[in-house]
């Protein structure tokens, strides 16, 4: 019944704090998940009052960061943990500053979609926005999935995939400037999915990172600043 | 046993004693003994050899020899041995096919433990959710289904509760969850696809929707020529009745319109925000005030034993008041009488608004808040109902995380509770308003 290689401590209250610590981590991601879904919808679907509900309830994620926080800075005052747990905790404290940015760029989303509820809407929907948005949410729901099974093959693919986020976001922009050119009366609408996207981007950059951590954690190497090429080096 | 003891050790003394009795005759008891000692142990030691290997070969038969005691050990070893394996080859079996049949299943399952960690799940699980069979195993299920809905439904763990989850496998795909646990603190997860009924749900929405607004336009214009009508001068008086009968009928239909379009908004609505606080004792005392002086009318008593502001939309509760008042009075005579109630405790507040008419047959209870559903089909639409009510009132409740509760008496009248939960409740001291402060 072990959940991972993290528990096997002589002192089971340690394991346990662990075990909680991660719990709250990936309850932490699952409400910032929860978010990205809602902004994205609200942009796509033009609800305004979506919109800002996402941006109201980002105090939740918040809240969740400030208080794992400090749960991090208790057990390393307390335990003084060594080894893999040192990595766990340092990897844990950065992933929750991640996941707190994307609560951020998810409010601003939402924040995005109120505005651009109250405007004319293109006849596509939004249907670029949309793509990309499910490509950043798959992004993060795999970089998490790949926290909670500590699993390195997976945080590898989100690499890959984040490739192919700004390659599309790239095609956006394009578009949006083509668009801006022909008709200038719509640079304000489309200055704001300009900003969504950005955000979008963002969302993904921030997914990558938290791979960075799940392989820093694993296998203690740190992968950050590193070429993809020779990332898939260190994966074979 | 006891006789096979002491058989044991009868012979032992007895192959002793005639060894010594051969060494006494040689004048030579003491090696006599002891010749006849080892030879024993010679004895002994061959037989615990030989059952040695029939345990290594597992080869009974071929070493099954020995006498005595040892036979008797032999053969019940083997018999122990072969049941054993049955029962294991049994189980296997057994395990192998309940194995199959989960697999089998088209709904998800998954086995939690305590603490809601993965104890085992089927295939189904694996291909709706995502979970890895081996590599999830002992990891906690919302860890990897990470819906905060879906956390909260495992806390309350309560198997009536269900929720839909979006699918982490298939963009678009939503998943039915509900918890039943069993066993001293062991609970089954239960996921099942309800793509389909979500879609078609949203395509009946999405139809009302639609053709309420597509009627509502000419229908517009038909009110409006029925409206000139009326009034032109020079129409033959003949056509003054049916011309008002068209009208009637024509607001009847823009109001069936706007009340459809009404409730395909409720539905499609999420929670009600919970920023307004509404006050429902004024509300109470408003929409008695509204409804009073039409004549012939039961007496409205307005009851509001609560200052407890409510957290929710305004106009959505004004329009259950509305709903609930207006069938309470069109189901009581003119000598009865209407109560409405606002009162609070800490296990929640509730809305009560109960009269003295003619009651309802408990087999109709069930079905009020379906669409267009009379108890009386004679007297349908001769009232000014619409049949629409009900179910917005229990629309309006659902978004407030509140429910109706209906208990009535036939022939002595109705009670209409809308019971709303604590965390929609405000107990701040009330704010002096207009329309705060009630009518007794």
């Amino acid at each position: 019944m072990e959940a991972s290689d993290l528990t096997g401590h002589i002192s089971r209250r340690f394991n346990k704090d662990l075990e909680d610590l991660r719990n709250r981590v990936l309850a932490m991601g699952g409400l910032v998940e929860s978010q990205l879904t809602l902004a994205i919808s609200a942009i796509v679907g033009g609800d305004s009052e979506l919109g800002l509900q996402v941006a109201r309830d980002d105090y939740k994620v918040n809240e969740l960061e400030v208080s794992i926080d400090e749960e991090c800075s208790r057990i390393l005052a307390t335990r003084a943990p060594a080894a893999s747990d040192l990595r766990l905790i340092v990897a844990i404290i950065k992933t929750i500053t991640d996941l707190e940015r994307i609560g951020d760029e998810a409010e601003k989303i939402g924040y995005l979609a109120s505005k651009l509820a109250g405007m004319d809407r293109p006849s596509n929907s939004y249907r670029e926005l949309k793509t990309l948005g499910t490509h950043v949410s798959h992004m993060l729901r795999d970089a998490m999935n790949a926290f909670a099974r500590l699993d390195v093959a997976e945080a590898f693919d989100v690499f890959h995939e984040d490739e192919l986020v700004d390659e599309e976001y790239d095609a956006l922009t394009r578009q949006c400037i083509t668009f801006m050119m022909e008709d200038p009366r719509s640079i304000k609408r489309v200055l704001n999915v300009t900003w969504a996207a950005r955000s979008l981007e963002r969302i993904g950059d921030h997914a990558k990172n938290i791979c960075e951590y799940v392989v820093y954690m694993v296998q203690g190497r740190d992968v950050r600043h590193t070429d993809i090429s020779k990332m898939s080096d260190i994966e074979s | 046993m006891a006789s096979s003891r002491q058989k044991v050790i009868l012979g032992l003394l007895l192959f002793l004693a005639g060894g010594t009795l051969v060494g006494w005759i040689y004048e030579r008891p003491v090696v006599g003994a002891l010749i006849a000692a080892l030879l024993a142990l010679v004895w002994q030691v061959r037989q615990l050899l030989a059952f040695d290997r029939a345990l290594r070969t597992g080869n009974f038969d071929k070493f099954r020899y020995g006498e005595g005691i040892w036979q008797r050990i032999f053969s019940r070893f083997a018999f122990e041995r072969d049941r054993a394996n049955r029962y294991r080859r049994e189980n296997t079996q057994l395990l192998r096919e309940i194995h199959k049949s989960t697999n089998a299943m088209p709904d998800g399952a998954v086995v939690l433990d305590r603490a809601n960690q993965i104890i085992v799940c089927n295939r189904a699980a694996k291909n709706l959710a995502g979970l890895k069979r081996k590599k999830d195993r002992g990891q906690r299920v919302d860890n990897i289904l990470r819906s905060p809905d879906l956390t909260m439904l495992l806390r309350n763990n309560d198997s009536k509760q269900s929720i839909d989850i979006a699918s982490p496998v298939k963009d678009g795909a939503w998943l039915n969850c509900r918890v039943v646990p069993y066993g001293p603190s062991e609970k089954l997860l239960l996921l099942r696809d309800v793509t389909e009924q979500m879609t078609l749900n949203k395509m009946r929405r999405d139809f009302v929707a639609n053709a309420s607004h597509e009627l509502r336009s000419p229908l517009t214009v038909i009110a409006g020529y029925l409206d000139a009508l009326a009034e032109a001068a020079d129409i033959p008086s003949t056509w003054a009745k049916p011309v008002r009968q068209m009208q009637e009928q024509a607001r009847r239909m823009s109001l069936i319109v706007s009340e459809l379009l009404e409730l395909s908004r409720l539905e499609g609505a999420g929670k009600a925000g919970t920023d307004e606080l509404v006050d429902v004792g004024g509300l109470l005392a408003a929409a008695s005030h509204m409804v009073q002086g039409r004549g012939d009318m039961p007496e409205i008593l307005v009851d509001p034993q609560s200052a407890a502001r409510l957290r929710g939309d305004r106009g959505e509760i004004e329009s259950v008041i509305t709903n609930l008042l207006s069938n309470a009075v069109r189901h009581t005579p003119p000598e009865g009488k209407v109560t409405l109630t606002w009162r609070a405790t800490t296990k929640g507040a509730d809305l009560v608004v109960s009269d003295t008419g003619e009651g309802i047959a408990a087999e109709h209870v069930p079905r009020l808040t379906e669409r267009f559903f009379r108890v009386d089909k004679g007297r349908a639409r001769t009232d000014g109902g619409v049949g629409l009510g009900l179910a917005i009132v229990k629309h309006v409740l659902s978004r407030h995380d509140a429910e109706l509760r209906v208990t009535s008496t036939v022939g002595a009248g109705s009670e209409f509770v809308c019971h709303f939960p604590a965390e929609r409740l405000s107990v701040e001291p009330p704010i002096p308003l207009a329309r705060a402060g009630s009518d007794p």
